[in-house]
Formats: structure tokens, C-alpha cells, sequence
């Protein structure tokens, strides 16, 4: 080398402020935008260690189709993700499940789910907590329970659900050809773990996203809503219907729910130990729990957190004249003390019809969802 | 060292002088520029209270001077254009965030504003500010996000968002179970019939708070801070108008002419204090 080579570079050296650049790996996965939908919200509930990534989302969705997740390569005890979460029902099990009668999951060993399903469409902007009493939260002082990741080791070790242990999923997935290095090039390590497991379903799960429904597209001033549409989404939208808005959003929120937690009048008594108050500790939470986006209700009957409504007609009929005074209803559930908003049959039929304008077909059938060839 | 090469060092140096004059740019390290002397900042403090005493939500300690009792579950409203008149005439206004800020009674962080305003020092006599959201800032889809998304106002009922919810439970010895009264503030609407597909016209019910504070100053380079407290029990128990929950409606949403009443008490429902530290 000659000495002005070595006085450039010492020079360069001295002054350049760059950190120096780490060094070159085989590790380079590919960046995954995740484009905001017309109105929806912009801030992303997207943890800072599990960026997302091309190759990240596509071995997530191997995962969350294969039944090996649960560490057992037995048909009869092989369960995953998808075996609850159907995309055809937007990702519930629907109340058609060929094993779930009336929509009521349960574990491979039996075990019903302490709850029915709730929606698991547009997480990425849920910051209220997951589940439907939201105990799945960032400040959570348990660690493990903080993160849409954190669901995935939940699932596979809980009794009503994969009853297995996460040592027996990785070992297993590790010794499948092909996953090793998917996880290489995910996360820059071929070793599995459950830890990187969880991070790959979370950045799959936060792909889901529902925005290309009727009514979408309505807001968008592109298709007019019909008349008896319209009426109903009056009806949502005032006191004549009961101001669902409130709680289930509407043109200013369309995600369709304010993701928080609240008593809407079902019962007068309360025995779930896993309803809002049990992570609150606030009386005030008592049988409250997450307002569910209404989006793509045609798919996800039963309704509610205990499935006790098997039609969205029934689900009507109840904010109509089947709501229960307790001292914990929350006060935005105004008609309360006159049992409901009194529906005629026709604004019944009009509120339905708004409702079914937030289907989204698109989405059911999009195969980027799908299930993929597992290796 | 022969002249040509002289020069090629010349050349060379200067071109490393360039560089390294080029990469100090991205120094992170400027500081920044000092406040000038002659301005000083603000932080707002809101405090929420009841007959006197500091607010607790949820809890069946309050009543209107009817004797209903009741709780409040939600707080939640908006003020902005917040101005501070000057000792005699003209004023300043806070710009940050657009000059709105929103107030949630169970988010803590809202409590406290810190515009990030250069404010001119001066002896200041003053505070005013827009209850809710003046006609001109209150635009439909503003806000995308959480908290502040969730008080839009339904479009078909005049759009933009909620200046105030305040949410409460009310009982009296004849109403014994806890029923619902919503305090909803925001656009009103002008009824042909009383059905919301016959609007003929809106309200706009924002309404202007000016508050009579001892004079305080600005001083240069010195943030000073403001407090100022919503009385609830005002809301309800005016002046001027006194109400009782047992025969008001759930709600005073689409009902104009009780919105203004209740309007008509929000002028005094606010004080401003200077902490005493100050
Ligand atoms: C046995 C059926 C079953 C299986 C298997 C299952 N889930 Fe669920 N899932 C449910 C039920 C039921 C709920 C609602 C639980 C509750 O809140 O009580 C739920 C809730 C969720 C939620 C919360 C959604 C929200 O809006 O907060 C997510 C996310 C989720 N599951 C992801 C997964 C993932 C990822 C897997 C695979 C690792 C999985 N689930 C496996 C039944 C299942
Ligand atoms: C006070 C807030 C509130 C209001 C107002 C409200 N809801 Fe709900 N809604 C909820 C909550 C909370 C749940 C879930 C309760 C549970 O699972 O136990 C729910 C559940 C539902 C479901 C079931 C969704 C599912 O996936 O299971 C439908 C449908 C629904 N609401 C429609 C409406 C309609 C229509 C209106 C207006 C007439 C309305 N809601 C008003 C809070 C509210």
C-alpha cells in the first residue's frame, strides 16, 4: 500500500461518523410494508424486535397451517392454528365445523375452550390487549403474556387446546427438512425455537386484514350503499338504534370496534373467571369484555364471547328487547331500562342489511391466506 | 519532492479537507439552538373535580341538587385554541398539535399539556380557550388513531367528533337500579320531523371559556405552569340551569335544545389556578 492510500484511509477513518457496517451475512430478509387501509388507523401494533418480513410471514404461515406445531405427527393428535382458525369463517371456526358442533372449539384431548372464538382479523391495530378480556397486554407485569407472539406457546401448552410442551414442538419442527432453513432465512438462525415461532405466526397473523367490503368501498364513494342499507346504517349510527357506534365504530373508525371492554347487558348475573375484571381488578369491568369488530359477521356466527347466538337475527333481537339490567352495564347500552331500542321488524331487517355490507369476501377466498404446501 | 507531485498533494488534500468538511455534516451532536431570551414556555395541568373534591370514576359519590346520586364511568373531552391575553390587549396562541388537546379521564398522560410553544415573555392576565373543537378544526377523519378517534360524531349527525363525553349512572330512592345518562357534546341538529333522515340544518355548539386568572408572566427561558379545573357538578347543577337526571332523557345527543342548555353551564364549568410554586 502506498502512503497516500494509508492517508486517505486513515483520514477517512478519523472523520467518517458512520458506525461501521456489521458484518455481511447470508441473513438478509426482505422488508414487508404493510399497506394502511382507506381510513384505518395509522399507528401499527408491531413489536420492535419482531419487524416484519417477507420470509418471516411466509414460514408464519406454514406454521399456523401445520398440525406438527403442536409436536405430534399423529393425525389424531396433530392440531395448529388453522384447526380453529378457519379462513373461510374469517378466521373463527364457524358454526358449521365439521368437529366443533355449534361452533364450540375443543383441546385434542377434549377440553371445551373456555370461550367461543373471536374475530382475529386487523390486529395489527388492536393496543388494547388480545383475547376477549384483553389479558394478553404490553404492560403485562408477567412476562410471556405481553404479545401476539406470546399466543403462540399459549396454544400449543394449553389443555383446551394443543396440550402438548414446546419442547416437543421444536424438536419436531426442527427435524423436518425444509423448516431449518426457512427460519435461517427468517430470523438469521436455523435453530428452532418457540420464541421464533411465535414471532413468525404474529408477523402471519398481522397480514390478516379485512378491508374490502361493501361498505369500504361505499366510504371510498365508489358503489352507493341500497336503501334499506343506508337505513340501517342510520339506525347504527343514532339514538333510533341504539348508538352502536359508540362502541363498534363506524365511517370514523371502520375497523369497526374501539377494541375496548364493556358490560353490554346480557346477564344479571356473573360467574366467568376470565371476563375483564379478572385483569382490571375494576368491579366496574364486571361481565365486560372486548367489543368485536362486526366485520364479516355472515362468517363467524355464534356470537358473543359465550357463542349464546346463533344468528345475527338473534343478536338484533337482543339489543332490541332482550338486554338485563345489572349494575355493571355500561351506560353507553342507553336503552338499557326500557330492555332494549324496540325495533320494528322492518329496522330489524334494515340493521341487518348495513350489517352484511361489512362482508368481505375478498378476503375469505384471498390466497395469500391460505393454506400453503407444507414442507 | 518535485513540483508535480507537490501539486497532486495539494489536490489531495484539499479533496480529503471537502470529504471529511461533507461527512462532519451527519454529526449528530449540534445542540440545540438556545431558547432566545426573550420566551419561556407553558404546561397545562387539567384537574378534574366534584363539589370540591378530586374526581373518582366509578364510584356512586356524587349528586345533583335534586338528590339523585350517580357515578361517572367515562370523561373524555376536547379543548383548543387555547390563547393567553396579554396585560392590555392582544394575546398569544398555542400552536402544538394544532392547538387541540384531548383530555381523558382515564389516561393519565392527558392530564398534562406541554406545548412545545415559544411564548413570548410577558405579564400575561388571562387564559381563554375553545370548549370542544371550533367549526374550522372540526374535520371528519382528523384523528386516525386511539384515544382521540373514538369521539367522531356520527357524519349524518353533522360529522367531525365529540367535544365531550361524560358518561354517568344515576339512582334515587324511586329508581333504585343505576340507569344510564350520557352528557354528549358535539354538533347539533335541526329536526323537520323528529327523525335523523329529516336534518334540515346543524349547530355548531362549541362555545368560547374565558378565564379569569391572576396575572401571571412568562418569564424568559422558564416554563410556567397552568391549571385548570373542570367542575363537574357545574355541568349539572349550573348556573344557570339546574338539572335532574331523574327526568332528563339517557342522552342529550340529537337533542339540540338541551345540548344548549347544557352548554350554557359548560361556560362556567372551568377555573384556572397558578400553582403556588410558581
Ligand atoms: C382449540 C381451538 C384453538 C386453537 C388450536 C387456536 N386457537 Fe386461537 N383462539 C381460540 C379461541 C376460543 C379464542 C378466544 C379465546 C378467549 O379470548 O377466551 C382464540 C383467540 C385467539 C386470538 C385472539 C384474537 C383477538 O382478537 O384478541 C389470537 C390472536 C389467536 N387465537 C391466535 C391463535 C394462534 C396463532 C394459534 C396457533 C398457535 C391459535 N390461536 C390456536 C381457539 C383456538
Ligand atoms: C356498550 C357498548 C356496546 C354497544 C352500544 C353495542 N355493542 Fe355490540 N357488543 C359489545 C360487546 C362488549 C360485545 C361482546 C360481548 C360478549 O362477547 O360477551 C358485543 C357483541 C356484538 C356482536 C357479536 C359479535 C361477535 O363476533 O360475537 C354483534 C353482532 C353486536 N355486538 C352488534 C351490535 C349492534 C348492532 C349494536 C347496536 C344496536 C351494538 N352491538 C351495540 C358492546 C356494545
Amino acid at each position: 500500500m502506498n502512503r497516500i492510500t494509508l492517508y486517505i484511509i486513515i483520514f477517512l477513518a478519523l472523520f467518517s461518523c458512520k458506525k461501521s457496517d456489521p458484518p455481511v451475512s447470508s441473513y438478509q430478509p426482505t422488508p414487508y410494508q404493510i399497506v394502511i387501509p382507506f381510513r384505518f388507523p395509522t399507528q401499527l401494533n408491531i413489536p420492535d424486535d419482531n419487524p416484519m418480513t417477507v420470509e418471516g410471514i411466509e414460514l408464519g404461515r406454514m406454521l399456523f397451517y401445520d398440525g406438527r406445531i403442536s409436536g405430534s405427527a399423529h393425525p389424531d393428535s396433530m392440531m395448529t392454528c388453522a384447526t380453529c382458525h378457519l379462513q373461510s369463517r374469517s378466521f373463527e371456526c364457524g358454526i358449521d365445523h365439521p368437529k366443533y358442533t355449534g361452533g364450540h372449539p375443543f383441546g385434542v384431548t377434549g377440553i371445551p375452550t373456555p370461550h367461543y372464538m373471536m374475530p382475529m382479523i386487523n390486529l395489527v391495530w388492536t393496543h388494547t390487549g388480545y383475547l376477549w378480556n384483553g389479558k394478553i397486554y404490553p404492560d403485562n407485569p408477567a412476562p410471556g403474556i405481553r404479545h401476539l407472539e406470546d399466543l403462540v406457546w399459549m396454544a400449543i401448552i394449553a389443555p383446551h387446546e394443543m396440550n402438548s410442551d414446546t419442547n416437543k414442538a421444536k424438536i419436531l419442527i426442527q427435524s423436518i427438512s425444509g423448516y431449518p432453513e426457512m427460519f435461517q432465512k427468517a430470523f438469521g438462525s436455523s435453530t428452532v425455537t418457540v420464541r421464533n415461532m411465535g414471532k413468525a405466526i404474529a408477523q402471519f397473523v398481522r397480514t390478516l386484514i379485512s378491508a374490502d367490503s361493501k361498505f369500504d368501498s361505499y366510504l371510498k364513494g365508489e358503489v352507493q350503499l341500497m336503501p334499506n342499507e343506508l337505513n340501517g346504517y342510520v339506525l347504527f349510527m343514532t339514538e333510533q338504534g341504539g348508538d352502536c357506534f359508540h362502541c363498534h365504530g363506524g365511517e370514523g373508525n371502520p375497523l369497526f370496534t374501539t377494541n375496548l371492554f364493556y358490560n353490554n347487558g346480557k346477564d344479571s348475573v356473573f360467574t366467568d373467571p376470565r371476563d375483564r375484571y379478572q385483569v382490571s381488578g375494576d368491579p366496574s369491568d364486571i361481565g365486560a369484555y372486548k367489543a368485536p369488530t362486526l366485520r364479516n359477521l355472515i362468517f363467524t356466527a355464534p356470537y358473543m364471547h359465550d357463542g349464546r347466538f346463533k344468528t345475527i337475527d338473534e343478536v338484533i333481537d337482543f339489543y332490541s328487547s332482550g338486554l338485563v339490567w345489572s349494575p355493571y352495564v355500561n351506560p353507553l347500552m342507553h336503552h338499557i331500562s326500557s330492555g332494549g331500542n324496540q325495533l320494528t321488524p322492518a329496522k330489524k331487517a334494515d340493521l341487518k342489511a348495513f350489517l352484511l355490507t361489512l362482508t368481505d369476501s375478498s378476503f375469505v377466498n384471498n390466497p395469500a391466506f391460505g393454506m400453503p404446501d407444507l414442507p | 519532492m518535485n513540483a508535480p507531485i507537490r501539486s497532486t498533494w495539494i489536490a489531495i488534500f484539499g479533496i480529503l479537507f471537502l470529504t471529511a468538511f461533507i461527512l462532519n455534516g451527519c454529526k449528530k451532536e449540534d445542540p440545540a439552538p438556545p431558547t432566545p431570551p426573550d420566551f419561556g414556555g407553558i404546561s397545562i395541568q387539567f384537574n378534574h373535580v366534584f363539589n370540591g373534591i378530586p374526581l373518582v370514576l366509578d364510584s356512586l359519590a356524587w349528586s345533583d341538587d335534586f338528590g339523585n346520586e350517580f357515578e361517572v364511568n367515562e370523561l373524555q373531552y376536547f379543548i383548543s385554541d387555547v390563547r393567553l391575553h396579554l396585560h392590555g390587549g392582544g394575546a398569544y396562541q398555542i400552536g402544538s398539535s394544532d392547538g387541540i388537546h384531548y383530555v381523558d379521564a382515564r389516561i393519565p398522560a392527558s392530564h398534562q399539556w406541554y406545548p412545545g410553544d415559544q411564548i413570548p415573555s410577558a405579564t400575561y392576565d388571562s387564559v381563554s380557550f375553545t370548549f370542544g373543537l371550533s367549526a374550522v378544526k372540526n374535520l371528519s377523519n382528523r384523528f386516525p388513531d386511539p384515544p382521540e378517534r373514538d369521539m367522531f360524531w356520527p357524519e349524518l349527525l353533522g360529522g367531525g367528533y365529540h367535544y365531550m363525553k361524560l358518561n354517568t349512572k344515576w339512582k334515587n330512592d324511586s329508581v333504585p337500579e343505576l340507569r344510564p345518562f350520557m352528557m354528549h357534546l358535539g354538533i347539533g341538529q335541526i329536526y323537520d320531523l323528529n327523525k335523523p333522515d329529516s336534518i334540515i340544518g346543524f349547530v355548531q355548539n362549541f362555545f368560547f371559556v374565558k378565564l379569569d386568572s391572576s396575572a401571571f408572566t412568562i418569564e424568559a427561558g422558564k416554563q410556567k405552569a397552568l391549571v385548570i379545573t373542570m367542575h363537574l357538578d357545574r355541568w349539572f347543577d349550573g348556573p344557570p340551569n339546574a338539572f335532574n337526571l331523574a327526568i332528563l332523557p339517557q342522552g342529550i345527543m340529537q337533542n339540540q335544545p338541551l345540548m344548549h342548555e347544557v352548554c350554557l353551564n359548560g361556560r362556567g364549568v372551568f377555573t384556572c389556578q397558578l400553582p403556588t410554586a410558581n
